[in-house]
C-alpha cells in the first residue's frame, strides 16, 4: 500500500500526530458514553415521574408528616383519578451523606394507584407487595438485592429487625432500584422512630405519611389540578413530571455542553496537528510534488493523494481512541458494578461517530496543505532543496 | 512542420518586491519535428527558461510587448489553462532532468508507471507499459529496486524510461547529463539519439556540455536572453554521435538493449 508506504516514511511525527487524536477521540468517546448514560438516567426519570404529581409537606420538603386524612382531601379533588399515600424514609436510620442517591424504604398500599402508574416495575424473582401482606415483608430495588445478594426467600436486616424478602425487580436505571418495598403500616411506625421525640409523640403511626402521590384523570389539565390540590391542603409542595424534567434536563443540558466542548477542543487540537503534520510533509516532498507536476501529474490526484493520508492519519487516531476508550468504559463499568455506580454507556452509534469524526476531520485538515501542495509551481518546487 | 513554434516569447521572473529577473527578451524559436536540438549558453542566459516554456511548464508573459505565440503539435497552446498544460505534459512530452527527479519511496517500476498513470493508462497497462520501458533502457533486472539503490546512471536511465513509457512527441531534458560522469554521458545521450532516430521523437536538450551539444543535429546559443546564434552541426561531427556505441545493460554480460517497435 503506496499510502502508508508515505506515512511510514515519516514515522516519528505521524506516530505522534496519530497519539494526539487518540487522545481527543479517546476522550470524545469515554465522555460521549458517560452521557449516554446520563441521558438514560434521566430519560427514564422523566418516564417515571410522567402522569403524576408527588404532594408533600411544603414546611419541610418532604419530610414533615402529613396526615392519612390528606390523601382523600385530593382524592376528592376534581380530576384526580387515584391517590397513594405513601411513607418515605431512609434505608438507614441516619444514612451517611454522600454523592449517591441515598437507599430508600417506601411505605406503599399496593394497588392504590388503581391501575394509573405508567411505570412497569419488572419482578426479577418473586412477586410484588399484595394488600394482604403486612409485616417485615420487602420486595427489593435491583441495585439493593445485588448489595444485599438477596432475591425472593431470603432474609434481611434492615434497622435491626429481620425482613422476609418477597420479592426483587429488574433494573429500572432510576429510583426503584434503591427502594425497598414494604408495607404501609410498617413503613409509619419506622417513619415515627425516625422523627424528633416531641413531634413523635403528637402523632399516631397509623395517621402518618409524607408523600401522597396522585394521579390526574386522563385529559385533566395538570396545572388546574395542581392548584387545586395546593389549595385543598395546607402547605402542599407539589412536583409534576414537567417540573422533574426542567430540573433535570438543565443537568443534561450541561452534560452534552461539556461533551460538545470536548468533541470541539479534540477538533482543534486533533485539527491543527494533522495541518501541521501534512504541512511539514507536504514542504518535506515539495520536490517530489514538483516532479510529479512537470510529468503531468494533475493538481486533483495531488489532492487526493495527501488528502487521503490525511483521512489515514484520522482514522488509526480514531481507531486507536475508540479502543482505549472501550478499554476505559468496559473496566469503569466493571470495576463500579459491584458498588451498583454503572457510569458509561458506550453505544454503536457513538463509536461509529468516533471514528467516523475523526476521518473527516483528518481529511478537512488535510485539505489545506494539499492544496497549496497543488499551487506549488513545478519549476520553482524543482529547484527547492 | 515545425513541431514547436514560438514568436516574441519573453518572461520576466519577479525576484521580490524590487528586483525582476528578465529571463527571456523576446525569442522567436522553431523547432522540426524529428530533430534532436541542443540550447546552450552560460548560466543566467534564459536557456532553462526557454526551456520551460516550450515544456508548457510556465507561461509566456503577455504584458509590455507584442503577443507572444506558441504552437505545439499544430495546436495553440499560448493561453492554454493549466489543467490543459498538465494533459499535454502528460501525454505528448516526456521530462529528463539533472537531478533523474525520481520519487524515492517508489520503485523504479512504480516511478515509470507514474508517468503512464498520469496519461490515462489503465493501472495494469501502466505497470507492463513500465516494465517495458525499463527494459529499452537495459533495467529490466532493477524493476523493484528504490531510486536509492540505484547508481546515477541508473537513475537517470529510469528517468528517461519515465520520460519515454508514453511515447511521446516530444523528449525535454534540462541538463540531462549534468551529473553524470563521461561513460554515463555517452550512455545516455545514445539512449536519446536512438529514440529520436528509431521513433522519430523530437528531442530537445538544456546543455552546459560542449561535447553535448556536438552529438545533436543542431545548437541554439543563447546570452542574456535571446537567441545569438542558431546553427546546424556538421553532419560528420552529428554522425559521429548517432555512431556512439549502444550502451550495455548494467549488470549483464553484453546482452543487446531489445530495440522497441517503432
Amino acid at each position: 500500500m503506496r499510502l502508508l508506504r508515505e506515512l511510514s516514511r515519516r514515522k516519528l511525527r505521524t506516530t505522534l500526530t496519530i497519539v494526539g487524536i487518540t487522545i481527543g477521540i479517546w476522550a470524545l468517546v469515554v465522555f460521549s458514553s458517560m452521557a449516554n448514560q446520563i441521558n438514560g438516567l434521566v430519560s427514564m426519570g422523566t418516564e417515571f415521574y410522567a402522569d403524576k404529581i408527588t404532594v408533600t409537606d411544603g414546611v419541610a420538603f418532604g419530610t414533615s408528616p402529613m396526615r392519612l386524612t390528606d390523601a382523600d382531601t385530593i382524592a376528592a379533588v376534581d380530576g384526580v383519578a387515584a391517590v397513594e399515600p405513601k411513607v418515605e424514609v431512609f434505608w438507614e436510620a441516619d444514612p451517611a451523606v454522600g454523592f449517591s442517591v441515598p437507599d430508600l424504604i417506601h411505605g406503599v398500599i399496593p394497588g392504590a394507584d388503581a391501575g394509573h402508574e405508567t411505570f412497569e416495575l419488572e419482578l426479577a424473582t418473586g412477586r410484588l407487595l399484595t394488600v394482604e401482606d403486612a409485616g417485615n415483608v420487602v420486595v427489593l430495588g435491583s441495585s439493593l438485592a445485588r448489595e444485599h445478594s438477596a432475591v425472593a426467600g431470603s432474609s434481611i436486616e434492615i434497622r435491626g429487625q429481620t425482613f422476609e424478602v418477597v420479592g426483587t425487580l429488574q433494573p429500572t436505571l432510576t429510583a426503584p432500584d434503591t427502594t425497598g418495598y414494604i408495607p404501609l403500616a410498617t413503613a409509619q411506625h419506622m417513619y415515627l422512630d425516625d422523627l424528633p421525640p416531641l413531634v413523635a409523640e403528637s402523632l399516631v403511626a397509623d395517621e402518618v405519611v409524607n408523600q401522597i402521590i396522585a394521579y390526574p384523570e386522563e385529559g385533566a389539565d395538570e396545572a388546574a389540578v395542581v392548584s387545586a390540590i395546593e389549595g385543598s391542603v395546607a402547605n402542599a409542595a407539589t412536583m409534576t413530571g414537567a417540573e422533574f424534567e426542567e430540573t433535570v434536563g438543565a443537568t443534561t443540558l450541561i452534560f452534552n455542553a461539556i461533551i460538545i466542548g470536548v468533541a470541539a477542543i479534540s477538533l482543534i487540537v486533533g485539527g491543527l496537528s494533522v495541518i501541521n503534520t501534512m504541512a511539514m510533509s507536504v514542504a518535506e516532498r515539495t520536490r517530489e510534488i514538483g516532479i510529479k507536476r512537470a510529468i503531468g501529474g494533475p493538481r486533483g490526484r495531488i489532492i487526493r493523494e495527501l488528502v487521503a493520508e490525511a483521512g489515514v492519519i484520522g482514522l488509526i487516531g480514531g481507531l486507536l481512541g475508540l479502543g482505549l476508550g472501550a478499554i476505559v468504559v468496559v473496566a469503569a463499568n466493571e470495576l463500579g458494578r459491584s458498588g451498583g455506580t454503572v457510569l458509561f454507556d458506550l453505544t454503536p452509534v457513538t463509536a461509529a461517530f468516533a471514528v467516523g469524526f475523526s476521518t473527516i476531520l483528518g481529511m478537512l485538515a488535510g485539505i489545506i496543505p494539499a492544496w497549496s501542495a497543488a499551487r506549488l509551481d513545478p519549476v520553482s518546487a524543482l529547484r527547492y532543496e | 512542420m515545425a513541431l514547436l513554434e514560438g514568436t516574441s516569447l519573453r518572461k520576466t521572473y519577479r525576484m521580490s518586491r524590487k528586483t525582476c529577473v528578465e529571463a527571456l527578451r523576446g525569442v522567436d524559436v522553431s523547432i522540426a519535428a524529428g530533430e534532436m536540438v541542443a540550447i546552450m549558453g552560460p548560466s543566467g542566459s534564459g536557456k532553462s527558461t526557454l526551456m520551460h516554456l516550450l515544456g508548457l511548464l510556465h507561461a509566456p508573459d503577455t504584458n509590455d510587448g507584442p503577443a507572444p505565440g506558441l504552437r505545439f503539435d499544430g495546436v495553440d497552446v499560448t493561453t492554454l489553462s493549466d489543467r490543459e498544460r498538465t494533459r499535454i505534459r502528460a501525454r505528448s512530452m516526456g521530462f529528463v532532468f539533472q537531478s533523474f527527479n525520481l520519487v524515492p519511496t517508489l520503485t523504479a517500476e512504480e516511478n515509470v508507471a507514474l508517468a503512464a498513470d498520469y496519461a490515462g493508462t489503465p493501472r495494469g497497462s501502466a505497470r507492463s507499459a513500465a516494465r517495458d520501458a525499463l527494459t529499452w533502457v537495459g533495467l529490466s533486472d532493477r524493476a523493484t529496486h528504490r531510486p536509492m539503490e540505484l547508481s546515477g546512471g541508473e537513475q537517470q536511465r529510469v528517468a528517461i524510461a519515465r520520460a519515454l513509457v508514453n511515447d511521446p512527441t516530444l523528449v525535454l531534458g534540462d541538463e540531462p547529463t549534468g551529473n553524470l560522469d563521461s561513460a554515463r554521458t555517452t550512455e545516455v545521450l545514445a539512449l536519446l539519439r536512438r529514440f529520436n532516430k528509431e521513433r522519430g521523437q523530437t528531442v530537445l536538450l538544456v546543455t552546459h556540455d560542449a561535447e553535448v551539444g556536438e552529438t545533436c543535429d543542431r545548437i541554439i546559443r543563447m546570452r542574456d536572453g535571446v537567441i545569438v546564434a542558431d546553427e546546424r552541426v556538421a553532419p560528420a561531427t552529428a554522425a559521429v554521435g548517432a555512431d556512439i556505441p549502444r550502451p550495455v545493460a548494467a549488470g549483464q554480460s553484453g546482452a543487446a538493449v531489445p530495440v522497441p517497435a517503432a
